[in-house]
């Protein structure tokens, strides 16, 4: 999934928002056409990837400074959902 | 901690003595004399002074004696100095230092804890740490001081102008023949003192700037990781992971634990948001707590942690209480939440908030795809109908190669368009699936299938139309094709090795081999006679 062309969500997103203005407003070349809209693609995939990317976790910050995880009265109870 | 040497000597040692004079001209309360300690009680208290609050007594607005019931010294004993013979013998008479020692006396025994309420004015905080200042109402006016001592336990500030009652006993400084209240609490009217003090803050930070609009800053869009400053046996961070959970969302979230009221709340929680602030990954942070009285959520009203607030490198969200319970650390934070699970919503929301621009970016960069190829498409189709079919030979060859090209790069695009759109239809499927229906809340049941369902429908009606399309689209190339073209009923004539196209008759002379190629197969013609006037007929 890690794609050197692609540096942050916000970057990608950013990225596909001006190729979506570009395809709609210019009149480009098929060739460029289809290039912006394979470099789109990738871009959206990389975004939704991203979104569904984090796990979930959850960690005490102790005094100390260091992390651990939660007891199990913290951890969401599946029942309760 | 430092309480208990914080003991009254220390008024004492501030205080003038009959020796050394104030400079400052200012009224001091002086101990009372060894001679004329009071029966019943020190006029000072016996022990530091404790914090407040004490009940108001029913009568305020005048000075009420400690003990209404008790005589006044001993008025009547005939030993003592005569009071009502000012111009008698010297002998007899009494020195300004006995009558005001007897004056210190009866103020001091009477009067050693009396409230009084008025207007305070002149307020002066001396660098010793004592506040000066005149208690006053329409017709009377008495100076007063608060020692360092108890100062420290009011929540407010003493300002001039404000309306309080104070707690306090009469003191007499004898070089000045001055008395004066010595307060050991001041309790603001009207306002509570917490709410005077929330008051005082508010103004005080927004004087600053930190309420400023221009300072809020936005949430990050995909919170890596979500700090939460609260306390582990709280409500609230029940609320946030139940909301968190019932939203499945993928949040990572890291807890530090404060004590979220009482002593030294404030300090713990002004610190986890320091330290949470700089863990890695976190990049906003919930502190907050669940509902409680004014005074449960009075650590959210100190400085130490609106201070905290600004400081801290990452936005935060205040979620205290309940929608209305409003404080101080909302008014510096970034965002404020009306309810701890309302801020959990609003950091997942800003999650949704992404998919769904994502989608329609997509959704866009699709449609303008399609769009543009169709509008090239239609171009060729124009070109090719027009001038037609007389110089079609001739280009038959160059058509070919150009519609080739574009009907692999549509058929190209075609696969990438269907494949991603079965891919977001998986996906939302996927997703759909995920919910557990019966589990949400009504609303957001409501909104599964008014908005997602929606949307589901609408793409796989999407998905018919795009595969409709490129059916259309492949029909129209093929009707393009230089072979359809024969299979309207057009030949093609070369010469007899096949080098030449034959476009005109006067190419071709009475007995020469020509060949005909037709959309299936070719004919080996030979040449009769040439026809020089016929005028060609298109027919359809």
């Amino acid at each position: 999934m890690a794609d050197p062309s692609i540096r942050d969500f916000e970057a990608a997103i950013a990225e596909l928002d001006g190729i979506v203005k570009k395809l709609e407003e210019g009149d480009l070349s098929l060739e460029q056409s289809l290039a912006l809209y394979e470099r789109g693609v990738q871009l959206s995939r990389f975004c939704h990837a991203k979104l569904e990317d984090a796990e979930r976790r959850i960690e005490i910050l102790t005094d100390r400074g260091e992390l651990k995880p939660a007891p199990a009265s913290l951890q969401p109870d599946d029942t309760d959902r | 901690m430092g309480d208990l040497f914080d003991l009254p000597f220390e008024e004492e040692q501030d205080q003038p003595t009959a020796q050394e004079p104030p400079t400052d001209g200012r009224l001091r309360a002086t101990p009372a004399p060894p001679h004329s300690s009071p029966p019943q009680a020190s006029p000072r208290p016996a022990s530091p002074p404790s914090v407040p609050p004490l009940p108001v007594p029913e009568r305020v607005g005048e000075v009420v004696p400690a003990a209404l019931a008790r005589p006044i010294a001993a008025p009547h004993e005939r030993d003592r100095a005569p009071r009502r013979r000012p111009g008698a013998s010297s002998g007899r008479a009494l020195t300004v230092g006995q009558l005001t020692a007897q004056i210190r006396h009866l103020l001091e025994s009477e009067l050693f804890e009396v409230w009084v309420e008025g207007e305070l004015s002149n307020c002066r905080l001396w660098n010793t740490g004592h506040l000066y200042f005149t208690l006053k109402d329409s017709s009377a006016q008495i100076k007063g001081v608060i020692f360092r001592s108890s100062l420290r336990y009011l929540r407010f500030k003493p300002e001039d102008g404000l309306k309080v009652v104070a707690r306090g006993r009469v003191s007499v400084y004898d070089p000045k023949g001055e008395y004066q209240l010595v307060c050991e609490h001041l309790e603001p009217q009207g306002l509570g003192a917490l709410q005077l003090a929330f008051e005082q803050l508010k103004a005080r930070l927004q004087e600053e700037g930190l309420f400023d609009p221009a300072r809020k800053r936005p949430l990050p869009a995909l919170p890596r990781k979500i700090g939460l400053v609260t306390s582990t046996d709280g409500a609230a961070i029940r609320d946030i992971l139940k909301v968190l959970a019932r939203r499945h969302s993928t949040a990572h979230i890291v807890i530090r634990p404060a004590r979220v009221q009482g002593e030294g709340a404030s300090v713990e929680i002004a610190r986890g948001l320091k330290a949470l602030g700089h863990v890695p990954g976190v990049d906003v942070i919930i502190v907050g707590r669940g509902g409680g009285s004014i005074e449960d959520l009075w650590s959210f009203n100190e400085e130490i942690v609106a201070r905290a607030i600004t400081l801290c490198p990452v936005p935060v969200i205040s979620a205290v209480g309940h929608e209305t319970d409003v404080t101080i650390a909302d008014f510096v934070a970034d965002l404020r939440a009306p309810t701890p699970s309302a801020a959990a919503e609003m950091v997942i929301a800003a999650k949704d908030e992404f998919r769904a621009r994502i989608d329609r970016l997509a959704d866009r960069l699709r449609t303008s795809a399609v769009g543009r190829l169709r509008t090239l498409g239609r171009r060729l189709q124009l070109l090719t109908s027009r001038p037609a079919l007389a110089g079609l030979p001739s280009r038959v060859a160059n058509r070919g190669r150009h519609v080739a090209e574009l009907s692999h790069a549509l058929a190209h695009t075609g696969r990438l368009t269907l494949q991603s759109r079965e891919r977001h239809v998986r996906s939302l499927e996927r997703r759909l699936r995920a919910c557990d229906l019966r589990q949400r809340l009504a609303h957001v049941r409501t909104r599964l299938v008014g908005v997602d369902g929606r949307g589901a429908a609408a793409l796989t009606r999407r998905l018919h139309r795009a595969t409709t399309q490129l059916r259309e689209c492949a029909g129209r190339l093929e009707s393009l094709s230089p072979l359809a073209v024969l299979g309207r009923g057009y030949a093609v004539c070369w010469n007899a090795d096949r080098t030449r196209i034959i476009r005109a008759a006067t190419q071709a002379t009475p007995g020469d081999r020509v060949r005909v190629t037709l959309a299936e197969g070719e004919l080996d013609c030979d040449v009769r006679d040439t026809i020089l006037d016929s005028a060609p007929r298109v027919q359809s």
